[in-house]
């Protein structure tokens, strides 16, 4: 259909232009919006291609999304599950370009395999924001925005943490790696082992991987505290594994530091356990959904003709000074 | 259920069999009728765009062929496996190891295109022969020793890749695999024909000729449907079940070359659960689990309605959840209707 994509571009074109020259705005250089189609009081559909709902994580990016989108009346948002498989999302992403969305959100579950679906979607004249994992490219050129947080820093954190507030006399440490070989496992892995070398005298004795799954970490980190019973701080790459590796400490009836991330709310989540004093701590891994949703309406209601192409959200450290006022939130 | 004649490019035509009961024949065609029904059903419940229907869409049509074509090679070499009464669960695995060593050959490894192709295609036949070996000279179940074959694919995949992903970039030079490779991922005529479902079809006409009309083809439903009388008869029973392993091997390294093409990426985790989508769409192509009866034609049609329906949902928005729950009631609906016409031949399984 490139023909076809190539004439309805160079139509596209032609009209910004014509819209470009019609265009009576307050600036003297009117640039062309992101969206022709954009207006105050127009429908949108926006869809979102997500990479794994089985993830309780990215569940809670979807319920965040889902309210944000709500507050505006113009958007009705679809999301299409990934369940984890580059196949499966790349082809949602090609069925929303046929349905021609007016906006593509997207967490690619890998970097390179959705690099050329979200590069149909930019040539079909569909602006892309991608969410907390990036394709390959640059924002602002291969796709529209970058909105999301940073692995590596927020275990970075989690290991500068680690190494001043929990061990500043030093000792023993051990990681819970999540899915070996996928890009979060590796960033903060790297991120956490960075963090603690800041204090010589800690080593990290352990690695495993425990695939994200409670009940793995839960086997792994037995098998840890039984080869290292002085492990004084493990850090789980999430919240799940670190509920995982509570039950493997209390097992063995071990003190054990434990630090999740993600963050989630809810009674099973990240934030209630370390206001519960079961964690040390976690850190939050922000979901970007309000910041999405802003920019869309940006893009699609204000008519913007450029945005912020990367939006990096923050990192919150939970810990028991904090967590029980954000628990009752 | 007599073969009949297949003409790759027309779909299966009796040859003219006494079909005594219709029950048997609805069932002959029962994924090609499934695949027109849910076609229909995707036409009326299509959402409209300026009056034309969005599900007909050549673009769309585009996207659901592709889709299915890795989970469709598998299922076609995962035919010739059912058949013969046997089950290959290493697949999905295989692919991931593939895709792999594909990468990693390009990549680090230097190698060019036709020998990294080569050598992966060899490296699937010799995974799925030794299965099929160790299957046949230890009388095991298959299940047990793809299933085996299944971990050890995964283990294999994250050694060789380091427990690294590895991305494929395009150029000239080390570390860069060669640009020609990228074809996979893009479509042909004008922009139309995604090449992975080209490589899925003329796979699958290939299979289709080889299962129904050679005479290795015959030996395949003669040891799924009777395997002792094969052998008295002068079947080659052992050769036979280890080249069943054989091309499900060479299928799952095929695909994963598919899916380091159109993906740009090798990942020891890609391709889990594809076994599982395969042999769904095997049983709902008309093959029986127990042997000696089934057609390739029915395993494209059962891939492809997989395929069609899935996209039907979400150009809806509907959840995945339906999905799955409707993809278990026709696996279900395919299996019944088998068991009934199996019951009435007196075949009695």
């Amino acid at each position: 259909m490139k023909t076809m994509k190539r004439g309805s571009r160079r139509v596209l074109h032609a009209a910004l232009l014509a819209g470009a020259g019609l265009c009576i705005a307050g600036t003297a250089q009117a640039a062309d919006p992101l969206v022709k189609a954009c207006s105050k009081d127009g429908q949108f559909i926006i869809g979102f291609s997500q990479a794994n709902n089985a993830e309780p994580y990215r569940q809670h990016v979807n319920d965040e999304l889902t309210a944000a989108a709500k507050e505006v009346p113009g958007f009705t948002l679809q999301i299409a599950d990934g369940a984890g498989n580059v196949n499966t999302q790349t082809s949602q992403v090609d069925n929303f370009i046929t349905q021609k969305v007016d906006l593509l959100l997207i967490s690619p579950f890998e970097a390179a395999p959705l690099t050329p679906a979200v590069k149909r979607a930019m040539d079909a004249g569909i602006p892309v924001i991608e969410l907390d994992r990036k394709t390959v490219g640059d924002p602002g050129k291969d796709y529209t925005a970058f909105i999301g947080g940073d692995n590596y820093k927020i275990a970075l954190e989690a290991g500068k943490y680690t190494a001043k507030t929990l061990l500043p006399d030093g000792g023993e440490a051990a990681v819970l790696e999540g899915l070996p070989s996928s890009t979060p496992a590796v960033e903060r892995l790297n991120g956490f082992k960075d963090g603690v070398k800041v204090n010589a005298k800690i080593q990290v004795v352990a690695e495993q991987a425990a695939d994200w799954v409670p009940d793995k970490a839960q086997t792994a980190f037995s098998a840890m505290l039984q080869a290292h019973p002085d492990i004084k701080v493990l850090y789980a790459s999430n919240d799940m594994m670190a509920a995982g590796a509570l039950l493997a400490a209390k097992g063995a009836g071990k003190e054990v530091k434990i630090i999740g991330t993600d963050g989630l709310p809810g009674p099973a989540g990240g934030i209630e356990a370390v206001a519960k004093g079961d964690w040390a701590a976690t850190f939050t891994y922000p979901t970007g959904a309000k910041e999405a949703i802003e920019m869309s309406k940006k893009i699609l209601l204000d008519c913007a003709s450029s945005v912020d192409t990367t939006v990096t959200v923050d990192t919150t450290a939970i810990t028991p000074e904090n967590a029980k006022q954000l628990s009752g939130k | 259920m007599s073969e009949g004649k297949i003409s790759a490019a027309s779909g299966p035509v009796a040859a003219a069999p006494v079909h005594r009961d219709p029950l048997a024949l609805i069932v002959r065609f029962q994924s090609l009728i499934g695949l027109v029904l849910v076609a229909i059903g995707g036409i009326i419940f299509s959402p409209r765009r300026h009056g034309a229907i969005l599900f007909l869409d050549p673009d769309n049509i585009a996207n659901i062929v592709r889709a299915v074509s890795e989970t469709g090679i598998i299922a076609i070499g995962m035919t010739f496996v059912i058949i013969t009464a046997g089950i290959d669960l290493s697949v999905g695995a295989v692919l991931g190891l593939s895709s792999v060593v594909t990468a990693t050959m390009m990549i680090s490894g230097g190698f060019g295109l036709i020998p990294t192709i080569l050598a992966v295609l060899i490296m699937g036949i010799v995974f799925g022969t030794i299965q099929g070996a160790i299957s046949s000279r230890f009388r095991l179940e298959p299940f047990i020793v793809t299933l085996a074959g299944l971990q050890a694919a995964r283990g294999l995949a994250l050694v060789v890749s380091g427990n690294q992903y590895i991305n494929i970039s395009y150029g000239d030079g080390l570390g860069l695999a060669p640009p020609v490779f990228a074809v996979l991922g893009e479509r042909l005529f004008h922009n139309t024909v995604p090449v992975a479902t080209i490589v899925f079809i003329v796979f699958a006409a290939i299979a289709t000729i080889v299962l129904n009309t050679t005479r290795f083809g015959r030996y395949v439903f003669a040891v799924g449907g009777n395997e002792r009388a094969a052998r008295i008869s002068g079947v080659p029973v052992s050769m036979v079940k280890i080249s069943v392993y054989a091309i499900t091997g060479f299928a799952a390294a095929l695909a994963g070359i598919v899916h380091a093409g159109q993906f740009n990426f090798g990942s020891a985790n890609d391709g889990m659960g594809y076994e599982l989508t395969a042999i769904a769409a095997v049983v709902i192509g008309g093959t029986s689990l127990f042997g000696g009866a089934g057609s390739m034609v029915g395993t494209v049609a059962g891939t492809i309605m997989l395929g069609a329906l899935a996209n039907i949902l979400q150009l809806n928005n509907i959840t995945p959840a339906m999905q799955l729950l409707a993809t278990a009631a026709i696996i279900v609906l395919a299996a019944v209707l088998q068991s009934l016409v199996r019951r009435r031949e007196g075949l009695g399984r």
